[in-house]
């Protein structure tokens, strides 16, 4: 007659499958999360494996540096009888085709494929100094008002909900709007107004005319700021409101006018914050690839940006006139249209027929593109945490 | 009284500085001095107010732009409903619209014709199929021998047209030819269904290929005869759908030359009726130019110049008399066509060669009918269609919203139809939100309640790494590798109940939706983690001290009390995902028609076509201020209206089910 012993402990934990239940539960859960992980890490793998052998190389100096230093070229591979495949560019196709003779068999050409990206990159490091120098300005000055000046009211509401459906609008619309704006419509100084131009103010030695400032890294920079503008805003209000209290209250009890508190105890801290996590915006504004496809950037071009075709010069021609050309070349560099890296893959992954010479060129440009983009994130993330721990209030 | 006890009020507000300008008498004068030395203005403002200002103006940029996109957008875009209406009105004024009330329904015979030939072959090739497979197996084996000795058969050719003819050269290139072909012809694998006797032959005659003999091989041409025979032998056997299918074919003929002619007639009109229009809009742009125009001379020549342009206008109630006119007989042909399908429907035999053709064959018996049906009640609206009823602005926009065509830059007629764009937009944007969902509030969950430091520091960098990867490496991922992989799993054999396997296009669908969840899902993820984040302790605790497991806590308490932020990051996931462009227009596949719905679940493995993609992929080819580019625009002013309209819901969810503040 003795009891069960199973039972004697009222407190003894119920087996009836609750425990097994949680486990599994917590595993499905579990294996959930790491699918998302896995996917990624799996991605970043596929694209490095396919990619670095582009960038790399074996022998000294380890890296493709023609694949770094050269503007994208039309590939042609050349065929003789043995078919061996040689590659080169439009140049050196007929000095090879010249050279193997009887032995020539097919050419096969292949745009966008060959020589390097050094015109997307500069291009894209244009586009981002641009937007985000922009955009940087403008969201600081957001930031300030709404973290140090504004008042619960009509207008901060306003402003916080125009923020907030900023973020939300989708980056071809940005690109629309860039078109309407910028390209077609932005005021310029010209000397005789094109007939596109909404309204034009003369100056005498010139004219202010709304005609816009073409497809431009102008034009595609501005666009691209206010796409990123919402991520620098809140971002930089984030680091100013991180800013303790106290330090307002010690300046403006020591007779410190408000912008005196601001610019001596209150930007001081929150500057390396704000440039750290504007770095995410660098990332995306150099990501983005509907905003500048009407507003900046081209499918191929064989120039950087500076090198702009302009009538040579007489040869009695004065210092002046030489000085002008340079100031005009330089400024290449914001009035000229550029390739870019995320259009560049596009039309290389889209607009070409697909082979083995332009999946190199692909995944070659992608694996670059990724690193830039992913070490501009991974060390806005560091930095941060650096930051946090720097900073400890 | 009180009123100045008021003003005392004021001006002895904190502003102390107010104060010296009414300095009491009493006061030291270091005070004021010292005051005094901050009163600097600029142009008479305060500059401590001067940098207010400043600042609440670079504020409320964030509240410009919004409204710049709005006036950019509806400055190029607005213009559009006008113009889609002239271009309407000039569809039907030319008669466009006419011929299409017969044309549109008569492209139903097409199907019902490509069904029937389907079953007709399939029919066929239950007798001449082994003969066939035959015929094409030894074709493909020549070939491959062909492909392995081209080099040595182009030397041959060269040095056989070569003059004077090099004999000895010949004959080195023919002995090397020969070599090859018989390698090459011995290292063919030759299918089962040739005897062996029949695959040394072919081996035989393989290697004794040349380049001068163009006649084919003797047991090549058997293979062709017996492959010739069978197919008459079939075409006997089937002789009645043989000729149902012919019969059907022929029927349209007759009618289709009418349209055909009232087309031509149509499109001729509508040409002329906007080459018209196009130089009456330069005459009247000149007679501006010379209205304005202060010089004499220059506003005679311009006032000449457009009067020498004025161009005949197009009469085109003749014109249109033209087409009306050939009604009845249109009439009576489509009476004539609807008599002969049906017919052909009658006679249609029941038997079909296989399963498959026998339910192709039925489907288009019980087609037919239904066809001629459409096709009297479109031949019975000729009557009722006028030519110069004008198009209301309504119906232009009813045709925009609601138009099931989008076809651009076509020689008939172009239309702008939203809805096959919006239709793909949706599909994409349903897929992408089923999967996104439910791994991000997983992984929400199992970060915020179960994982351990060590794994939150690896799943939370992890997943929000996977916001900086640009959208364009996305979709090239999707061209690159995860299309290629859906189409391999999708031919595995044991999945072939999944619908729509095995799929026909790489980049459909359900690829793009894929890899959009995979875009959303740092979004949701974060926004749901914030949402479980701010669960009040006090529930936790109160769940808990019930004598709640874990899991009953996180299902029954905190997923609860954070369903608002969760549905309001769904919603901002989804206008993400519907307004994401580079995937779209790289992996959706870019055909633009509504995805066919009766494939059922299917359907999702179909290309389409959606707003952000048609924008990206059409504005850099069309001209400023077109109709097209005018469309485009439209749908961008659509898709930002999306946009706000799922913020404001976002917003709006995340108060209604506000959670009950601790």
């Amino acid at each position: 007659m003795n009891p069960a012993p199973t039972n004697d402990n009222p407190f003894a934990g119920d087996n009836s499958g609750i425990q097994q239940r949680e486990t599994a539960a917590r595993w499905a859960l579990r294996v959930g999360s790491y699918i998302v992980v896995l996917i990624t890490l799996a991605i970043m793998l596929h694209i490095f494996v396919k990619g670095a052998p582009v960038v790399f190389q074996a022998k000294w100096p380890f890296v493709n540096t023609q694949f770094l230093t050269e503007l994208p070229a039309t590939l042609h591979v050349i065929e003789d009888q043995q078919g061996n495949h040689i590659e080169t560019d439009v140049n050196g196709a007929d000095a090879v085709k010249k050279k193997l003779g009887e032995d020539f068999r097919a050419e096969k050409t292949i745009s966008y494929s060959g020589g390097g990206i050094l015109g997307p990159i500069v291009g894209t490091a244009l586009l981002v100094v641009v937007s985000v120098g922009v955009a940087l300005f403008l969201g600081v000055a957001c930031a300030i008002y709404l973290s140090e000046y504004a008042k619960h009211g009509k207008f901060l509401e306003m402003v916080r909900l125009a923020i907030l459906n900023l973020a939300g609008v989708p980056s071809v619309v940005f690109g629309l709007f860039g078109l309407g704006a910028f390209v077609l419509t932005a005021p310029t100084f010209v000397d005789v107004p094109a007939e596109r131009s909404v309204f034009s103010i003369p100056l005498g030695f010139t004219t202010l005319s709304f005609e816009g400032w073409d497809t431009c890294v102008l034009s595609g920079g501005f666009t691209l700021a206010f796409v990123i503008l919402p991520v620098i805003i809140t971002a930089s209000e984030q680091c100013l409101q991180a800013v303790p209290q106290g330090f307002r209250e010690t300046s403006m009890a020591l007779g410190a006018t408000r912008w005196q508190t601001i610019r001596y105890s209150v930007l001081p801290f929150a500057t390396p914050g704000i440039l750290t996590s504007s770095i995410l915006g660098i990332a995306r504004a150099a990501g983005e690839t509907a905003p500048i496809m009407f507003t900046a950037a081209l499918a191929f071009k064989d120039k950087l940006p500076w090198q702009k075709d302009l009538p040579p010069l007489p040869a009695d021609a004065s210092i002046f006139a030489h000085w002008e050309q340079s100031v005009s070349r330089f400024l290449g560099i914001f009035t000229e249209s550029v390739q870019a890296l995320p259009y560049h893959i596009y039309t290389l992954a889209a607009k070409i027929p697909q082979n083995e010479y332009a999946e190199r060129a692909q995944y070659g440009s992608v694996f670059v593109f990724l690193v830039l983009v992913a070490s501009l994130a991974a060390s806005s993330v560091l930095l941060r945490k650096r930051l946090r721990a720097k900073y400890r209030w | 009284m009180f009123s100045t006890a008021g003003f005392c009020l004021i001006s002895g507000a904190p502003d102390s500085r107010r104060m010296n300008s009414l300095p009491p008498p009493s006061r030291p004068p270091l005070r004021s001095v010292l005051l005094m030395s901050r009163k600097r203005t600029i142009l008479g403002l305060d500059p401590q107010k001067l940098i207010k200002y400043f600042f609440g103006s670079n504020a409320s940029v964030a509240i410009i732009v919004l409204v710049l996109i709005m006036v950019f957008l509806l400055r190029e875009g607005i213009d559009f409903l006008p113009t889609y209406q002239r271009e309407l009105q000039t569809y039907r004024r030319a008669g466009l619209e006419f011929c299409d009330i017969i044309d549109q329904p008569l492209q139903r015979n097409q199907a019902l014709s490509s069904s029937l030939r389907q079953a007709v072959s399939a029919s066929l090739e239950t007798l001449s199929k082994p003969a066939r497979d035959r015929r094409d197996a030894a074709f493909l084996l020549k070939r491959q021998v062909e492909d392995k000795t081209v080099q040595q058969r182009e030397s041959l050719t060269q040095a056989l047209e070569k003059t004077p003819p090099a004999p000895e050269q010949i004959e080195v290139f023919r002995r090397e030819l020969g070599e090859t072909s018989v390698a090459a012809a011995k290292a063919l694998v030759y299918p089962a269904f040739f005897s062996a006797a029949e695959s040394e032959q072919l081996q035989r005659e393989f290697a004794a290929l040349t380049p001068e003999v163009t006649d084919l091989p003797p047991l090549l041409q058997t293979l062709v005869a017996e492959f010739s025979a069978k197919d008459r032998e079939a075409r006997t056997k089937f002789a009645a759908l043989v000729q149902a299918q012919e019969e059907f074919e022929e029927a349209t003929e007759p009618l289709q030359e009418v349209v055909d002619e009232l087309k031509a007639k149509a499109l001729e009109t509508k040409e002329k009726a906007v080459e018209f229009e196009v130089l009456e809009t330069n005459r009247q742009r000149l007679l501006e130019a010379a209205a304005t125009e202060t010089d004499p001379k220059e506003k005679a020549s311009l006032t000449k110049e457009a009067e020498e342009s004025v161009s005949e206008a197009v009469n085109l109630k003749e014109s249109i008399k033209e087409i009306t006119g050939r009604t009845a007989e249109l009439r009576e042909q489509v009476e004539k066509y609807a008599v002969v399908i049906e017919k052909a429907a009658a006679v249609l035999p029941k038997e079909a060669g296989t399963g498959a053709a026998r339910k192709l064959v039925n489907e288009v018996r019980e087609g037919i009918p239904e066809h001629a049906r459409e096709m009297r009640a479109a031949a019975a609206t000729l009557e009722g269609w006028r030519w110069d009823k004008p198009v209301s602005i309504f119906s232009v926009i009813g045709a925009f919203f609601f138009g099931t065509q989008w076809i651009t830059n076509s020689s008939w007629q172009d239309f702008f139809g939203f809805v096959p764009l919006l239709s793909g937009s949706l599909v994409i944007a349903a897929i992408a939100i089923l999967i996104a969902t439910p791994v991000s509030v997983v992984a929400a969950i199992y970060t915020n309640q179960f994982a351990s430091e060590r794994e939150k520091e690896l799943i939370k960098p992890v997943i929000e790494f996977i916001q900086a990867i640009p959208s364009v490496v996305l979709g090239f991922i999707g061209i690159s590798l995860v299309g290629n992989l859906i189409k391999d799993v999708s031919e595995w054999g044991w999945l072939q109940w999944v619908p729509g396997f095995p799929i026909q296009e790489r980049l459909n669908m359900f690829n793009a939706g894929c890899l959009l969840a995979f875009m959303a899902v740092p979004t949701m993820f974060s926004l749901s983690e914030d949402a479980l984040n701010n669960v009040p302790r006090a529930y936790i605790d109160a769940s808990d001290a019930l004598g709640a497991t874990k899991l009953q806590t996180v299902f029954r308490v905190i997923v609860p009390a954070g369903i608002s932020g969760i549905l309001s990051a769904i919603l901002l996931g989804l206008g993400r995902v519907v307004g994401e462009t580079m995937v779209v227009l790289l992996v959706a596949g870019n055909r633009i028609a509504i995805p066919d719905f009766s494939a059922g679940p299917g359907v999702i493995f179909q290309p389409a076509h959606t707003l952000t993609g048609i924008i990206a992929q059409e504005l850099g080819e069309v001209s400023r201020g077109s109709s097209h580019w005018q469309a485009l625009f439209m749908v961008g002013i659509v898709l930002f209206a999306i946009s706000l309209l799922v913020n404001w819901c976002a917003r709006a969810v995340a108060r209604r089910f506000e959670p009950h503040k601790a």
